[in-house]
This record gives structure tokens, C-alpha cells and sequence, in this order.
């Protein structure tokens, strides 16, 4: 008895321990789950003159994070009829552009704009969109998803979809917890943040690698020259809009968007006045990134130039006079100060256009667009993308 | 007589004249500015909240057990961290410490230092994942054997974008009359001329380069003034020297001297070529500051017939009551002069030049008044900082500058930021105090802010 009594006693320890430390278990695993510890993302740099950059304070870039929101970035499933992946209309190799003057998804209509290159996303974190609809990656991420004419995807039914894969689970738990509308955009939204282009033509010129052509050369300086007569200054009052024309936008306000004469008072597209319901703002689109800009034709928001010539050409004598206007266009003509009858024109002659075009040619960065670890993580075979 | 006890007599002299015209007494100084950053920084990045932080340089002080750094530090006094330090790069290697921050037009980062093995560095800046700057490297760059670097301009001459810098001690601070100014690409920051033309080497009346210091250029001509020997003692210069940048030859030495209130040369040493770029339609002039003059100088440059005419005394601190005028620094409508003695700087009209007509009262900061930075406070309101701190060669003796009581009473180690509508001094950070170093240097650290070449 007394040896079976201490065997009864000594099975019950027993079971008491298995039970104890499958509770253990049971709560680390489900702490494990509640509080994910990604690994804080390794070796990162971006270059000090682009200026500062904010992360989210919810969303920080992490290694588990940029993995999860680069599978969701090609993938398919994404879209209502998975026919569609982010990566249908940005495309690595023009940049994250999808050559087209505007857009097509899954509906079969052609979209209202012209899709944006992905670049440097980082230095502009408010107001995306052509028109600045909305005011962080992570809101821009859920747009085109739900919106019926692009992904057409029901952000519920997408959640079941991934709840069934067998990675995603896993990458979530890892990243962010669990499977969510706001975890997606999160993820989309780091990864887009890591979409980093530094090493252009130009941006090695930055860092003393090498030097520009005599052309590209006189194209930086009407690039970064606004017109001044006073000291005899040519300019091609590029920098005037595009001052962040090596990141991707402005900071503060809607500093970054701006009429640039593309059509008369009549015509003009609603822009900005979308977001704000200024009357002033109509017609004013985000000033784009210019980074990879030879890749991104065609151009403007709706994509109506097919050549950088003839963007030029349109600062040079296309400009189309209404109130929104950009004032730093109308007074910028290179002009002398007594001149008569003048057009709104930059006046700039041949050897001045194509100098500004091969600069702009210098801001290709041909590493980003063959960069590993932006690129497709399917395996071509089983899950072929546009 | 041996060059402790010149020094020695040198800060006698130097006490002597200076309790006769203003307060104290002390001693020479050197340094630099900035440049205009034409093409790149200001325009082209966008600061995210970083004007009110300063690029600083910190001076270890051996007998307090620190080490020589460059650092971050907010310099807004209505942040309630103002006067942290947010980063800081130690550079024990580099001793006597980086003298002078520059950035160039195309955003990089470079330093002139005195160290012998290492006188010009570039630093290179980066960020994390969080978007905070940090230093990646300071790496030494290569310049020929020259010695105490100081100021640095980049400027354009034809299809030649040339970096130019002033290296007091030249070929070597042995020579007694050595100084050379280095030439290089502005783009691969390779030495493609050394100018060198010391006095004891070429002909009576030909132009000499002697202790080279501030410079400054317009068109083909440049100007860079004639200091003071590195070791403080050896001699003293009182000219100016023209440079011809088609041929990158001196052509010229003009004389800035007058009254001698302490009874040394007059030691010219910051120099600002009045230009067009600075204020529109000017007649070009140079104007020269004299660390011993005490003074102002304006010399007329005919741009016609690239003639200089005589020198003509502007501002006479001995008369005025300050001494030892260091740096010239502007912004959109005024210009700045620092004053090591008492500590003040005196602001003028920009559109006056180069006449100094005077746009306010002085600010008032701390003696060794010298480099200063511009930016806006949290709530917008517009300030100026000022590092108070004369001199960093230190002393042989003891290797801690704060020992020398002469040089102590011009280094407050101070930064004080003021109310640059009124004056009004706000706050102060003693870099001393606070962190056991002296400052060295203020640069801001998003763009350079101001005209300013030199």
C-alpha cells in the first residue's frame, strides 16, 4: 500500500508537472503570440543628405516585417480575382512604374492616373497620391486593394485568404501578431519604406565617385537655377518644384504639390482640391519624385507625354495659363527685364533642353533596379507575375 | 630669444593693449567659415525638424580624462533637451583635434585639422533605421605633407570646380615663413596644386604667401590673408596675398595695418570678398579682419581692370573698445563679425556693403566670441548661436588649453543662443561644465544657413 500509495502520489506529481509545464507552455506560447519580437532591421543606412525620415513609432522597419510586406508586394492574392499583385503596375525594372500612361486592374478600366514610381518613400511620409488623398503609407497601402477598379478585394475575404496559406501565419506571427487589414498595411507599407535608391549616376557625383559630363554638367546648374537676369543667370527652375526631386516628397503640409500648366482653367482635373476642397488647389498634383525619371514614362498624372523631350517642350512653350497656375512658372522665362510681349516660356534654346535631359538621365539608378532583395521572392515557376 | 619667451611677450603685449582699449587681456585666434552651398543641401534636402541641431567639435581636456569628438547637440533652448548631446563620434586618433567643419556644394562633409598626420578629413554622415544621423568614418585625406589646415572654399574658375584650402603651417611648422594653399578637384578632393611662394624664397618685392588663413574669391581672383605663425610665436603677418586663379599664382601682397594697438603686426585673419552673389549690384570689395589691428579693413576691387586700391581702415575696435575680430557671417539681409573681446558680435546691414553701416545692437555673448550658426526655435522664433571659444591649439606644456590662464579668459567654452531680433541672450550650454571639453567649432547640422565665404 505504502509503496503503491507513494507510486499513486508520485503519478500524480507527475501529472501535475506535465500539467504545470504545459500550461507554461501553452502561456509563453500564447505571450509568444500576443508580443511577436522582431528582429530590428540589419545593416541599414540611407544616405544623411537626404535629409531626416520618420518611422512610425508602431510600425518600426523591421527584418520579419520587410519580409512579410515584400511577399504581399507580388502577391497575387492580394486582388479580388488573384489576378493582380501590387507589383502588377510597379514594376522593379521602370522603377516601380508600370510603363502605361494610366493604369489597369482588375476591372479592365483604365484608371484615373498615371501609377507613381516607388522610391525613397521615406522622405515624404504624408499625402501620397497624385492628388495626396491620403496621409501615410500604411492608409495608401489598403487603398488600391479595396478599390474596385484596381485590386477589387474585400479586406475580410483577403484575411481568410492568408489565414489558409501555409506561410503567412507564420510570417505574421513573427512580424506582427496576427493577420490583419492593419498588419497588412503595416507590412506593405515597411517594405515600400526599404525601396531605397542612392546610387545613381548622380548620386555617385554626390559622394565625389566620378564626374558629370560637360552636358550633364550645365544641365545641373539650369536644373538648380532659378532664372535671374540681375546677375545673367540662365535657369531651368527645375528646383524650384522639385526640390526633393532625389526623395519623394515634402513633409509639411501640401508644400509638394503644385500646378505646373498642363491644362487651361476649363480642364483642369480636380487635384488637390480632392483632398483639401480648396477651390485654389484645383489642378495641383504632387510634384512626383524624379529619381529613375528616365524609366517612369510616360509622364504627369495622366501619363501625357511619352518622352522626356516632350515634358520639355512643355515648360519651354506649353504652358497653359489658369489660376491655379504655379506663380514660380509664370516668372521664370530667362528673359531680360525690359523685354516686351513675353510668353510664359522658359526660353530655354536646344543645347539648354537636351542638357537638362541628360541630367535628368543621370538620376537612373540601375542597382535599384536590379536589387535582389526588391525583387519577386515567388519562384518564377509556381507563381509567375506581371 | 626662444619661442616660450616670444609667446610670452606676445601675450604680455597682447594683455597690454587689450586692458588699454576694452577689458581684458589675450590672444590670438584662427579659424574659419563656411560655404555657400550652391548647389545641393539646403535646396534639395528636407530637414525633418534637424535646423536646431548643431555639428559640433569638442575638445578633450587631458587633465579632465576626455576624449576628442564630433557630436550632435540640440541647440534649442525651448526644447527641454537642449544642450544634450544626441551623438557623438570620438576621434582620439586626430590630436590637436578637427579644427573647422565645412560642407561643400554637393552636401559632403570635410574638416581641416591640425594634427600633422591627418590636417584636412572628410566625415562621413549616414543614417539608421530610425532616420538619426550618425558617422560612419572620418577619413584623412591626403594633402601632400601640409600642415595646420584651416579654411576651405569651393569655387569655379572657367570649367575648374576647385576645392582651395589654407594650410598655416605649409610644408612644415619648422619654416618660419611657411604657409601654402592647396588646390584641389573639387569632385575626386585630389591635390592638383600646392602654392607655395615663401618670402625667404623669392625675390625682394616679389608676392609671398606667409601663415595662410581666410580666403575668399570672386571671378578669377582670389584673397587669403597672412596670420600668424602656428606656433604663435614665430611671426606674424600683416598682408593680404592675391591669388590669380588662371594661373593659381600669387600676384599681389597688400598690406592691412595701422595702429598697432598691441604692438604686434596686425595679423589679418578672416577675409570676405563682397561680391555680387552677396549682394546685388555691389562694386566688389574685400573686406579683412585684423586679430591684432583690432580692425576692419575694405579694399575696393575694380573688377574692369582687376586692380585692388589701397586698404582703407573701416572699424577701429581700439577705439570702439573690442578687440580680436574673427569671423564674417551673413544671412539674408545682415552681416555678422564676431568679436573675441569682450565677446560680442556686431551686425550689419547686407545691403550697405561694403560699407559697414549697423543693423542693431551688438549681441552680447561670451569672450572667445567666434563661429555662430542661424535657425528657428520650436515656436518659430529666429536665433543666433554663438561659440565662445578663441583658440584650440592648447599648450605644449601641459597639453590643456584651459591651463593657459591668458587663453582661458577668451574660452568660455560657451555656446549662447540669443534672440536674434533683440539680442536678448536666452540660454547657454558650458560644454565645459557640462561635458569636461571645450568646444572648438559650431556648424549646423542640416545646412550651412548662411553666406559665407568666405
Amino acid at each position: 500500500m505504502e509503496s503503491g500509495g507513494f507510486g499513486s502520489i508520485n503519478k500524480s506529481i507527475a501529472m501535475l508537472s506535465l500539467c504545470g509545464v504545459m500550461l507554461i507552455a501553452i502561456i509563453y506560447g500564447f505571450v509568444a503570440y500576443i508580443e511577436p519580437k522582431p528582429t530590428p532591421l540589419q545593416g541599414f543606412t540611407a544616405p544623411f543628405v537626404f535629409g531626416k525620415f520618420r518611422v512610425p513609432v508602431d510600425n518600426p522597419l523591421t527584418q520579419e516585417a520587410v519580409q512579410l510586406g515584400r511577399r504581399l508586394f507580388y502577391d497575387k492574392q492580394l486582388s479580388g480575382d488573384n489576378t493582380v499583385s501590387c507589383s502588377t503596375c510597379h514594376l522593379q525594372h521602370l522603377a516601380f512604374t508600370d510603363g502605361k500612361a494610366r493604369s489597369v486592374g482588375v476591372s479592365g478600366k483604365t484608371l484615373d492616373f498615371n501609377s507613381m514610381s516607388l522610391a525613397n518613400l521615406m522622405w515624404g511620409p504624408r499625402h501620397f497620391f497624385w492628388n495626396g488623398r491620403v496621409d501615410s503609407l500604411e492608409e495608401q497601402a489598403l487603398a488600391p486593394i479595396q478599390d474596385p477598379n484596381e485590386m477589387a478585394q474585400n479586406l475580410d475575404d483577403l484575411i481568410d485568404e492568408l489565414e489558409a496559406d501555409d506561410v503567412y501565419p507564420g510570417l505574421f506571427r513573427s512580424a506582427y501578431g496576427k493577420i490583419s487589414a492593419e498588419n497588412i498595411a503595416r507590412a506593405l507599407a515597411t517594405f515600400e519604406r526599404t525601396l531605397i535608391s542612392a546610387d545613381s549616376k548622380y548620386d555617385q557625383y554626390l559622394r565625389g565617385e566620378l564626374k558629370l559630363s560637360a552636358e550633364e554638367e550645365l544641365g545641373r546648374k539650369l536644373f538648380m537655377a532659378h532664372p535671374d537676369v540681375k546677375v545673367s543667370l540662365r535657369g531651368g527652375n527645375c528646383i524650384d518644384c522639385h526640390s526633393q526631386f532625389l526623395t519623394s516628397g515634402f513633409n509639411a503640409q501640401f508644400d509638394g504639390f503644385s500646378n505646373n500648366g498642363l491644362d487651361t482653367e476649363a480642364l483642369l482635373n480636380p487635384g488637390l482640391q480632392f483632398t483639401t476642397g480648396q477651390v485654389t488647389d484645383r489642378g495641383k498634383f504632387k510634384v512626383p519624385t524624379l529619381r529613375n525619371i528616365a524609366l517612369t514614362a510616360p509622364y504627369m498624372h495622366d501619363g501625357r507625354f511619352t518622352t522626356l523631350e516632350q515634358v520639355l517642350d512643355h515648360y519651354n512653350e506649353g504652358i497653359r495659363v489658369s489660376d491655379s497656375l504655379s506663380p514660380l512658372i509664370m516668372e521664370a522665362d530667362n528673359q531680360p527685364q525690359d523685354a516686351v510681349n513675353i510668353r510664359i516660356s522658359l526660353n530655354l534654346n536646344e543645347e539648354e533642353k537636351r542638357a537638362v535631359i541628360a541630367f535628368l538621365h543621370t538620376l537612373t539608378d540601375h542597382s535599384f533596379i536590379t536589387e535582389d532583395k526588391f525583387s519577386n521572392p515567388f519562384d518564377a515557376d509556381t507563381m509567375p507575375d506581371a | 630669444m626662444n619661442n616660450k619667451m616670444l609667446n610670452y611677450l606676445l601675450c604680455v603685449c597682447l594683455a597690454a593693449g587689450l586692458s588699454a582699449c576694452s577689458r581684458e587681456a589675450e590672444e590670438p585666434a584662427a579659424e574659419t567659415e563656411q560655404t555657400t552651398a550652391e548647389a545641393m543641401p539646403a535646396a534639395t534636402r528636407d530637414s525633418g525638424g534637424e535646423e536646431t541641431q548643431a555639428l559640433v567639435l569638442l575638445r578633450g581636456l587631458p587633465t579632465l580624462d576626455t576624449t576628442n569628438s564630433i557630436a550632435i547637440v540640440e541647440m534649442d533652448p525651448e526644447a527641454e533637451n537642449f544642450g544634450a548631446i544626441l551623438y557623438e563620434f570620438e576621434t582620439p586618433d586626430i590630436d590637436p583635434p578637427l579644427h573647422h567643419i565645412y560642407y561643400s556644394p554637393t552636401g559632403r562633409v570635410f574638416a581641416t585639422a591640425m594634427d600633422p598626420k591627418c590636417s584636412l578629413v572628410e566625415i562621413l554622415l549616414a543614417r539608421d533605421a530610425s532616420g538619426s544621423p550618425l558617422i560612419n568614418a572620418v577619413e584623412c585625406i591626403d594633402t601632400g605633407g601640409q600642415q595646420v589646415g584651416e579654411d576651405i572654399i569651393w569655387h569655379s574658375v572657367g570649367d575648374n570646380d576647385y576645392m582651395i584650402v589654407t594650410f598655416m603651417g605649409g610644408s612644415g611648422v619648422e619654416q618660419s615663413d611657411g604657409g601654402t594653399i592647396a588646390v584641389l578637384d573639387a569632385q575626386s578632393i585630389e591635390v592638383i596644386k600646392i602654392i607655395e611662394a615663401r618670402k625667404s624664397n623669392v625675390g625682394e618685392g616679389e608676392p609671398f604667401i606667409m601663415y595662410p588663413h581666410g580666403l575668399s574669391a570672386y571671378g578669377d581672383r582670389m584673397v587669403v590673408t597672412s596670420t600668424i605663425h602656428p606656433d604663435l610665436a614665430t611671426g606674424v603677418g600683416n598682408s593680404i596675398t592675391v591669388i590669380d586663379l588662371n594661373t593659381l599664382e600669387p600676384i599681389e601682397n597688400i598690406v592691412v595695418e595701422d595702429s598697432m594697438p598691441v604692438g604686434f603686426p596686425s595679423s589679418p585673419v578672416e577675409v570676405l570678398f563682397v561680391r555680387p552673389s552677396i549682394v546685388a549690384g555691389v562694386e566688389p570689395a574685400v573686406l579683412v579682419n585684423t586679430m591684432f589691428g583690432f580692425e576692419t579693413w575694405s579694399i575696393a576691387y575694380d573688377e574692369a581692370n582687376k586692380t585692388f586700391a589701397a586698404p582703407v581702415k573701416i572699424y577701429d575696435g581700439a577705439e570702439q573698445g573690442t578687440g580680436v575680430p574673427l569671423e564674417f557671417y551673413g544671412n539674408e539681409t545682415e552681416l555678422f563679425i564676431s568679436h573675441a573681446l569682450p565677446g560680442v558680435v556686431k551686425r550689419y546691414e547686407l545691403a550697405s556693403l561694403p560699407e559697414l553701416v549697423s543693423s542693431g545692437a551688438d549681441i552680447v555673448s561670451d569672450a572667445g566670441a567666434h563661429h555662430m550658426i542661424f535657425y528657428a526655435t520650436k515656436s518659430g522664433k529666429q536665433v543666433i548661436a554663438v561659440q565662445n571659444n578663441l583658440l584650440n591649439l592648447g599648450n605644449a606644456a601641459d597639453d590643456d588649453p584651459t591651463d593657459i590662464d591668458f587663453i582661458a579668459k577668451v574660452n568660455a567654452h560657451t555656446v549662447t543662443v540669443h534672440d536674434l531680433a533683440t539680442g536678448e541672450k536666452l540660454a547657454t550650454v558650458n560644454f565645459r561644465e557640462r561635458y569636461n571639453k571645450g568646444i572648438d567649432n559650431i556648424e549646423g547640422l542640416f545646412t550651412s544657413g548662411f553666406v559665407h565665404h568666405h
